[in-house]
């Protein structure tokens, strides 16, 4: 059983001035969810030492975490709506489908596995259509491919010695769906001169969270604390190329545990490219690389915002000769998760969507770049422009880089 | 290593971090949440603040900018610093502003006006608003009348959501023929200006106003009143996504807690997300973290606090020692500037285009220090 009398008290600043309502992509397009400040600290507030209150309402949260950006008190917003939504499951269930999608990493390695047939099957009308019927997965929503030749078969190392020495967090999107973006950062990595290595790890717990899989998604958090300590310990940074997470690792688990592990490991986190411009300032970066002349436009990831590190991405991405990139200045991409894969709350995450992809669209360039897996599928069925995740575009101006060295 | 960082993203914070950048200097912003423009009316004030400014050479530049700045955002500000105009607010107060965007228009001295209210939208009374219109304007003369949105929600509706709704022109026609209708049962004659709560559209605020002025034969205004309100939100959002398509690094859910100093200089300030501590350096910083109101003072027991970096106040707020790569904007500048708790939109826009000017009349001292 769940404690649901936890203990987050940050909601006392909360002066309803409604910025979080003003921010909140779902309350922007939706009168049928309560809102951040109602559903969270107000919420809070009523239940503190008293009744525990199930809204059902919650369901509509994104955990985007729009509303932490955007509270002037810091108040933990997302937070209190997490706990809520952790609360609504607890006491009225949870369906079946909801399991299922919360479970990234399950559906991750089963998907991969039969992955040419999962592929084949996911992109059938007739099959979808009985999927929406039965599950309640949205027939339209476009899913991402899976690769039988995932990460965890095509990279294993344990231990480094280099230097600088990184364990690699991976999250199940790179693992599963996009091995290209892990084994990019590995090379990019190598160029720099630092051996990566892959300790056993479990889905961040983000996907469970979202779905009031509270317990379970602290049980993963527990596990990646023990094992990526034991590296941290012995001098290694931890490095992850997905936005989502990241902001597990650097904040949610601390959070939710508020533990000294949580913390510990907390501080030797970094997103992929913020590790780069670490290296950057320290003046330990390799920077040759092959000039691109290309114009792209940048999609920054909730996530990636909710971290309070500026734009690390464009900040190496501009170090490559004759390669433009422009923040496209959107919203919440409506994907969301596991969101939008939910047939009850299709039409929010497409009309978020939509939103989004007139932004993207207004700024020309020659296709988007995001960090985050996630965002990249609501991009991918949105718009016509390809999608690339930084360490794709780095390990080829890496790569063309040397080359060019090679023949001098 | 920036070679400007703003600390704070209100209207002060959010002008100085597009005109650095505007500059061409590398500019981040850090802030802890989203400024006070989202509290405030949306229209520009010259009081409290400007007092110290008049016959300030400074000053028309500051005013061209904004409104080019405003301007290329598709939300154009018009006004003269030298014209106050009177507009009514949502609680039927008639004040006198500057610079106001094109949702709102001055109100009469005497004629025919009709304030229309939203059911629904609790925040904004047409009879309040009317009796105390009244006071203001005595031969005026006010009709009201209530109209429908016809939506269910699960929160209570702000001027912000009505605005959202009102983007729709199936909405906006229901509207208007609630309103015919309700001035044929009601007997009001045609006025030369209806009155809405700041609502009148978000993305297509042109379309709305179009649409409501054409159908109504009047001219029609916002009066902007309690937050969340459509006039500043829509300022806020554009400020904000001009500032991101320019290129300003913004760190949020952010909190600045100090500075380390080198000399009599600041190096970089420490910061925090969650319980993750780091430090971001720069070369120029300004302070725009406002006010009691916005935060950046505290009333302590023993006189005020500063709370970003640190640093001791006077008993008016403003800095005892400011070190030369500092420069604080808006109300950052103390009690001087602010009455009632904040400072008029005129003195943010001055102050935040002066300290920008100092910046740039200065590149020397930022280059040298990174060499």
């Amino acid at each position: 059983m769940l404690d649901l009398f936890f203990h987050e008290d940050t909601f006392e600043k909360c002066l309803k001035c409604n910025a979080c309502v003003v921010n909140c992509p779902v309350s922007n397009e939706t009168f049928d969810f309560g809102g951040p400040k109602h559903l969270g600290p107000e919420l809070k507030r009523l239940m503190d030492n008293q009744q525990v209150i199930d809204d059902k309402r919650i369901e509509l949260c994104t955990l985007c975490g729009n509303c932490d950006i955007s509270c002037p008190e810091n108040v933990h917003v997302s937070t209190l709506t997490a706990y809520a939504k952790a609360i609504h499951s607890e006491l009225s269930g949870t369906k079946f489908r909801d399991v299922v999608l919360s479970n990234a990493e399950f559906v991750g390695k089963l998907a991969s596995a039969f992955a040419p047939i999962t592929n084949l099957a996911m992109g059938m009308r007739p099959v979808r259509k009985v999927m929406e019927a039965t599950v309640g997965i949205p027939a339209d929503r476009l899913f991402p491919k899976y690769r039988f030749n995932h990460f965890n078969r095509l990279y294993n190392k344990k231990t480094a010695s280099t230097k600088r020495k990184v364990a690699y967090y991976v999250g199940c999107y790179a693992t599963y769906n996009a091995p290209n973006v892990a084994t990019s950062f590995v090379k990019v990595m190598e160029y720099n001169g630092i051996e990566v290595v892959k300790p056993e790890q479990k889905c961040c717990g983000v996907p469970m969270f979202a779905n009031g899989q509270l317990k379970q998604g602290l049980k993963n958090a527990n596990f990646n604390i023990q094992r990526f300590l034991e590296y941290t310990r012995q001098g290694y940074d931890v490095v992850v190329t997905c936005t989502s997470c990241t902001l597990a690792l650097k904040k949610e688990y601390v959070s939710f545990l508020q533990t000294e592990d949580a913390k510990e490991l907390a501080s030797h986190v970094y997103d992929a490219d913020e590790y780069l411009r670490v290296l950057m300032e320290n003046g330990e970066l390799n920077t040759n690389f092959a000039p691109r002349e290309e114009k792209a436009r940048y999609y920054a990831p909730c996530h990636m915002k909710a971290q309070g590190i500026g734009n690390p991405a464009m900040d190496i991405l501009e170090l490559i000769p004759g390669y433009e990139i422009q923040d496209t200045g959107a919203g919440c991409c409506g994907q969301c998760g596991t969101f939008g894969f939910k047939v009850e709350k299709y039409d929010v995450s497409m009309n978020i969507g939509n939103k989004l992809a007139k932004t993207v669209n207004d700024v020309n360039a020659e296709y988007t770049v995001t960090e985050c897996g996630m965002c990249k599928n609501q991009l991918d069925q949105l718009t016509d422009q390809p999608v690339k995740h930084p360490m794709e575009i780095l390990a080829e101006a890496y790569l063309v880089g040397d080359k060019v060295l090679a023949n001098k | 290593m920036y070679d400007v960082i703003v600390v704070g993203q209100g209207l002060s914070g959010l002008l100085s971090a597009i005109w650095a950048k505007q500059q061409g200097k590398r500019t981040a912003l850090a802030a802890m949440g989203t400024g006070r423009i989202i509290q405030s009316s949306g229209v520009m004030d010259s009081i409290p603040g400007t007092q110290d400014w008049q016959g300030n050479p400074i000053q028309k530049g500051a005013i061209e900018a904004f409104k080019r700045l405003t301007e290329k955002m598709g939300y154009p500000y018009k006004g003269e610093i030298e014209n106050p105009i009177s507009i009514v607010t949502g609680a039927g107060h008639v004040k006198k502003t500057i610079l106001y965007p094109a949702t709102i228009s001055p109100i009469p001295e005497q004629g025919r006006v009709v304030i229309v209210g939203f059911d629904h939208i609790l925040d904004f009374q047409p009879t309040f608003v009317q009796k105390n219109l009244q006071k203001a304007r005595p031969t005026l003369m006010i009709s009201t009348l209530t109209v429908q949105l016809r939506k269910h929600s699960q929160r209570t509706l702000t001027q912000l959501d009505a605005a959202r709704l009102l983007d729709q022109s199936e909405v906006r026609n229901d509207c208007i023929r609630q309103i015919q209708q309700q001035m044929y049962e009601k007997n009001i004659s045609q006025p030369d200006l209806f009155i809405f709560p700041a609502s009148l559209g978000m993305e297509k605020w042109q379309e709305t106003i179009e649409h409501f002025s054409t159908e109504l034969n009047a001219k029609v205004t916002e009066a902007p009143g309690m937050p969340p309100n459509a006039t500043a939100i829509r300022l806020h959002e554009r400020l904000k996504k001009e500032a991101v398509q320019l290129g300003v690094r913004f760190y949020e859910n952010t909190v600045v807690f100090g500075c380390k100093l080198d000399g009599k200089i600041i190096d970089s300030l420490i910061i925090k997300n969650g319980s993750y501590e780091s430090v971001i350096s720069g070369k120029e910083f300004i302070l725009a973290t406002g006010g009691i109101l916005g935060g950046g003072l505290e009333q302590t027991s023993i006189g005020l606090k500063e709370t970003a970096l640190g640093f001791e106040t006077n008993e008016s707020g403003e800095l005892l020692y400011c070190p030369s790569n500092l420069y604080p904007v808006g109300a950052s500048n103390g009690l001087r500037v602010i009455h009632h708790g904040i400072t008029g939109g005129v003195y943010s826009i001055l102050s935040a285009h002066e300290a920008i000017a100092k910046i740039g009349k200065n590149p020397m001292m930022g280059g040298t220090r990174s060499a």
